[in-house]
């Protein structure tokens, strides 16, 4: 796999004067395509601003984030709102489903941002949904809320998927449940995902595990004995 | 493929589907009453527009003293200026050769008298004859015998021919000079120097009669009406029912003035002593308004009445016939500058030519000018602008709603903004999902309002023109200005208001929105409040945090407010007018007379005791620029009537000297913001003359714009003389002048009859509006009651967790809301009661004359309750939604 997506010497902080926080400190990673990365750290690390940056939302105050060789930093608001919405899928903790839309529709909203989005229907099928496939957000429980946010961004067949404490709102058989489908896009579509949690078993079935601590990368490894999501124990 | 968001607009209307109801509904009303009005009022306009080629309508008419010659007419045909020098030359030369010729005739026989007398004398004297009583008689015969030969003699001799000669020459030169010392002030006076391009017109005889109208025969004059000819070529009328009169005991009226006082087709009524059979309702092209005259403050449907005869029974009528001719011009004006042009040019061809043929002129008024056939149109014109106005600050304020609720949709959502912002959806398209609600509400409301406008409302504005004008039967047409201003303008409105409320609500970054931080300055502390209760501070929190809400409540009270002062106002001012009209006279009766002198030169008299004489004449102060109508005649300025009063007048008291200054009425003070010290100038109508005055004064009259001087004043000002009057003041009616003679008789009856027609007109109008406030109000209080409630469900579903029981929470949420409606009901109704007294005060500066804005204490009172009634049926909805609200939506909502 050719290193995909890089980030380098990368600083952010927030407030000003005493109040000033530096969040990022010089933050140096690549990640290659494909690749299955855990961003691992405590809470107040960094890891949320990390992935806030690389999904564009966010601009580092120095540094920069290249994907596939195009640095983020020199684009204008336009071409980063075309880059998520070509490149990017996001799973957030909280579902963040239109609550008029029902589940069908809610993937439709991602399939409707791609030029080469998948099939819903297969779409619906791999995450489980499709007896539900005409509820409500309000009609369904908080794992399939998530599978649902899933299934938003994995539609979109992203380049990388992005996903900030999926399981975070999640019971353990559900979370797992989650990891598992997410695995399971990763395989099937071959999307690089960047997943930030602080659960460290999540490590376990992940390619690549870059640990967090104070702003900075206390660990970058690879993990060679990779586990499926399902044998994953915490 | 398709954004799948649309499929959210639906659904959401479907969730909420009595918000979006109460807003649709409201807009198709507004906009459906505004399409109806502008469809009504196009139809009417087409309907009146094109009365004004078929019916002939004149482009003027002038009123003679005595009928019009052939030569009269074709002089005034030609439209040029008669020779008004050579006239006053010839006119002064004749009346100089009839003195020169009675001089001469005179010294003529003196001298063959002596010369008689003193040849008898000598043949007396030579026959030695001296009693002077034989020499008389000698000299008597002689004369009697040959002063006749004697003169004949005189008068061939060539001595008497050179002085006669020499006489009349001397005269005639007199005449010149005299004309010529004159001429220049008569000129200016005229403007007859000016060079003029003649104005041909064919003139017709219109001529009419003004007669007593008892309606139901009960030998009570029940009103005026002005009786035409039925086979008259000009100002012709329309027939609403009915036909034109053939035989000489039918008669067809007004369609106006017969609904007003219940005249229907086949019923007899008496008019000048004659009973005729109604057979038509008409409506003259000229007559829209029944104004009688020109200087009416308002026309009057009741007491004045317009129809037509046969020319036989036109003949047997016995009242006075008014020598009214109309014209129209043989090229027509092309544009109102020219129609200006023209009118001037024939009033110099009209007074040089009356002038030169010893006839007068009693009227003389351009159509452009004329009330009664322009005042319906150009109120139909401004009813319409008025009313979209007020529909586009409603819908303005329905905008303002909508960008509160959108914005408050925005506040919800924020996190699901910021995921599909995140996924990559820019900010242009979450726009256009946000803007697509309101675009689509107002074009629903749009098309449906439309649609009605065009099959319902459309019935009603014409309901509402027939009822206040004599209009012909109008057809409805097709639009193009209802759907401008009832589609394109409150679609604009909607869109660029919410756009500029989405776009500024959508600029935060999605990290912001994921974050739900939305508040782009946030205070570093919350506001501190004083050490109030607990429940006092909670809701004032309420009310900081729905500020924007209650913003446009306020303005939304304001408006209604505004509305509710003219609904009660208007009625209120026309019910004062009416019962403050005895206080508007001078005297019960007042009598303007066509002249002081009768036929036989004899001063009009009068046995009524109380009977006193004034003058008057009619001047024209200037208005501001701002007004409507411009041009010569009454249109352009405002008519002021000049009063010359008795010295110790029993009527009008005038206390300082008016030698150097004139009172004026409260009317003219107040509608011009006129004090004592100012200075006025009046200008003469159709003369070059301005008088200046300085106001020493005013008088407690508010029935007209008028200005006092003391009779002597007032002739030595106008020239006038001293035994010139114009009518009588009487406390008592006056039976002994012959109606011939008797131009006018103003009483109170007559100014109420105005206020009668303007109450029959709108009273029924007004009720329904006050009512359409009520639910305008209480619309405008349940949307926005409603959002402050929805932004809340969660404090309020957490607080009823908490265990306050709902009576503590509607008293939480209900009571800020109630404090600011009543509070700005109070406030909004002292600023709608000042606007209304301004737009009133602004109306009036269009029209002559004087009407104050009035409203009773009753009145304002009630127009508040109003308000509160709408308000109070509002809260009880609140409440029970408050009670309605679950307990588990804090408990879902944990985000």
């Amino acid at each position: 796999m050719k290193e995909f997506l890089e980030i380098k010497d990368l600083k952010k902080s927030f407030g000003s004067g005493e109040a000033r926080q530096d969040v990022l400190r010089g933050m140096n990673f690549t990640v290659k395509k494909g690749e299955f990365c855990v961003l691992l750290g405590p809470s107040g690390s960094g890891k949320s601003t990390l992935l806030n940056i690389i999904g564009g939302i966010d601009t580092p105050d120095e540094g920069y984030v290249s994907i596939n060789g195009d640095k983020l930093e020199e684009m204008n608001e336009k071409e980063l709102t075309l880059y998520r919405r070509k490149h990017l899928g996001y799973v957030f903790q909280m579902y963040n489903l239109i609550p008029n839309l029902n589940v069908k529709e809610n993937i439709e909203v991602g399939a409707y941002l791609s030029d080469n989005p998948l099939d819903v229907e297969e779409v619906l099928t791999t995450l489980g949904l499709q007896d539900h496939k005409y509820k409500y957000p309000n009609q369904l429980s908080g794992g399939q809320q998530q599978r649902v946010s899933i299934g938003r961004a994995v539609v979109k067949n992203p380049d990388i998927l992005m996903c900030d404490e999926p399981t975070g709102a999640l019971d353990y058989k559900t979370s797992k449940e989650i990891l598992a489908l997410i695995e399971d896009c990763n395989k099937k579509y071959g999307n690089t995902v960047i997943m930030v949690t602080h659960n460290e078993a999540i490590r376990n079935m992940a390619d690549h595990v870059i640990k967090l601590r104070d702003g900075v990368v206390r660990h970058n490894d690879i993990n060679e004995n990779k586990m499926t999501a399902m044998d994953l124990e915490w | 493929m398709r954004n799948p968001l649309i499929k959210r607009i639906p659904r959401e209307l479907k969730s909420d589907w009595h918000k979006y109801l109460v807003i649709i509904l409201f807009m198709v009303i507004m906009i459906g009453v505004i399409s109806g009005m502008y469809v009504g009022h196009d139809s009417m306009l087409a309907a009146v527009y094109d009365g004004r080629e078929s019916l002939n309508l004149e482009d003027g008419s002038f009123e003679l003293s005595k009928k019009a010659n052939a030569e009269l007419l074709d002089g005034i045909s030609s439209g040029e200026k008669a020779d008004v020098k050579a006239y006053y030359i010839n006119k002064g030369n004749k009346e100089a050769d009839e003195e020169v010729a009675k001089a001469i005739d005179e010294k003529l026989n003196e001298q063959v008298t002596e010369a008689i007398e003193a040849g008898v004398r000598t043949q007396c004297a030579a026959y030695g004859i001296t009693d002077e009583k034989t020499i008389q008689e000698q000299i008597d015969k002689a004369i009697e015998d040959s002063f006749d030969e004697a003169l004949e003699k005189a008068k061939e001799t060539e001595e008497y021919k050179k002085a006669v000669e020499d006489a009349y020459n001397e005269a005639h030169e007199e005449v010149i000079k005299k004309v010529d010392e004159e001429w220049d002030e008569v000129a200016e006076r005229y403007n007859l120097n000016d060079d003029i391009t003649p104005a041909t017109v064919r003139i017709y005889e219109h001529f009419y009669r003004e007669e007593a109208e008892d309606n139901n025969n009960d030998g009570v004059e029940d009103a005026t009406v002005r009786i035409y000819k039925s086979d008259s070529e000009i100002d012709k009328a329309s027939f609403n029912e009915g036909r034109a009169p053939e035989k000489d005991n039918e008669i067809a009226i007004d369609r106006m003035h017969a609904d007003n006082v219940g005249i229907k087709l086949g019923d007899t009524i008496t008019v000048g002593g004659k009973e005729f059979e109604v057979v038509g309702l008409i409506s003259y092209v000229n007559y829209l308004t029944l104004h009688a005259s020109n200087t009416d403050l308002m026309f009057d449907a009741f007491g004045f009445d317009v129809g037509m005869v046969t020319s036989e029974a036109f003949n047997r009528l016995r009242a006075r016939v008014h020598y009214s001719y109309a014209y129209k011009y043989v090229n027509a004006p092309q544009t109102k500058v020219e129609q200006a042009d023209y009118s001037e040019s024939f009033l110099k061809s009209l007074i040089t030519q009356t002038l030169v043929h010893d006839n007068e002129i009693e009227d003389y008024l351009p159509e452009y000018l004329r009330q009664a056939s322009n005042f319906a149109i150009s109120d139909i014109e401004g009813d319409s602008s008025a009313t979209s106005i007020l529909c586009y600050i409603l819908i303005g304020v329905i905008a303002l709603i909508f960008a509160i609720i959108i914005s408050n949709t925005i506040d919800k959502e924020a996190s699901v903004i910021g995921t599909l912002r995140a996924s990559g959806y820019s900010r242009s398209e979450l726009v256009v999902h946000y803007m697509s609600m309101p675009v689509i509400v107002t074009l629903l409301g749009a098309i449906i309002g439309n649609v009605l406008g065009y099959t319902v409302f459309n019935k009603l504005a014409v309901y509402l023109y027939y009822n206040s004008y004599s209009l012909p039967t109008c057809h409805v047409i097709w639009s193009d200005a209802a759907l401008v201003k009832t589609t394109i303008i409150p679609l604009l409105l909607m869109f660029f208001i919410n756009l500029f409320v989405i776009v500024k609500k959508l600029q935060l970054s999605p990290l912001r929105f994921l974050r739900h931080d939305l508040v782009k300055t946030r205070r570093a502390k919350a506001m501190r409040l004083p050490r109030w209760s607990f429940l006092r501070r909670f809701r004032l929190r309420i009310l900081f945090q729905n500020m924007p809400n209650y913003l446009v409540l306020i303005f939304g009270v304001v408006f209604i407010e505004l509305m509710l002062c003219f609904a009660f106002g208007l009625p209120d001012s026309l019910k004062h007018y009416a019962k403050e009209a005895h206080n508007m006279m001078f005297a019960d009766y007042q009598y303007m007379l066509m002249d002081y002198l009768d036929e036989d030169g004899n001063v009009i008299e009068t046995s009524e005791k109380s009977a006193e004489r004034f003058s008057t004449t009619e001047l024209l102060y200037p208005k501001k620029k701002s007004t409507m109508r411009t041009g010569m005649g009454s249109g352009g300025d405002e008519s002021v009537t000049v009063y010359g009063i008795a010295k110790d007048s029993s009527f009008i008291t005038l206390e300082k000297n008016t030698a150097h200054g004139v009172y004026i009425s409260s009317a003219f003070a107040k509608k011009f913001e006129i004090s004592e010290g100012d200075t006025i100038t009046l200008n003469a109508e159709y003369e070059n003359k301005s008088y200046t005055f300085d106001v020493i004064g005013i008088t407690d009259y508010d029935g007209g714009i008028a200005a006092f001087l003391n009779v002597e004043d007032f002739n030595e000002t106008f020239g006038k003389k001293a035994e010139e009057f114009s009518g009588y003041f009487s406390r008592n009616e006056i039976t002994d002048i012959d109606e011939q003679y008797i131009a006018t008789v103003i009483t109170s009856e007559a100014i109420t009859k105005v206020t009668n027609q303007l109450m029959h007109s709108m009273g029924k109008f007004m009720d329904v509006f006050k009512y359409a406030l009520i639910v305008l109000s209480a619309s405008l209080i349940y949307l926005l009651a409603k959002i402050i409630i929805e932004r809340n469900e969660n404090s309020i579903s957490m607080v009823k967790i908490l265990g306050f029981k709902n009576s503590e929470i509607g008293a939480l949420y209900i009571v800020p809301t109630a404090i600011v409606v009543v509070l700005f009901s109070i406030i909004s109704f002292f600023i709608g009661y000042r606007l209304m007294i301004w737009i009133f005060h602004a109306f009036l500066m269009q029209m002559d004359g004087y009407f104050a804005f009035f409203m009773s204490r009753e009145s304002m009172v009630m127009s508040v309750v109003y308000m509160l009634i709408g308000y109070a049926f509002v809260s009880l909805v609140d409440f029970r939604r408050i009670k309605r609200i679950p307990l588990d939506v804090a408990l879902k909502n944990i985000e």
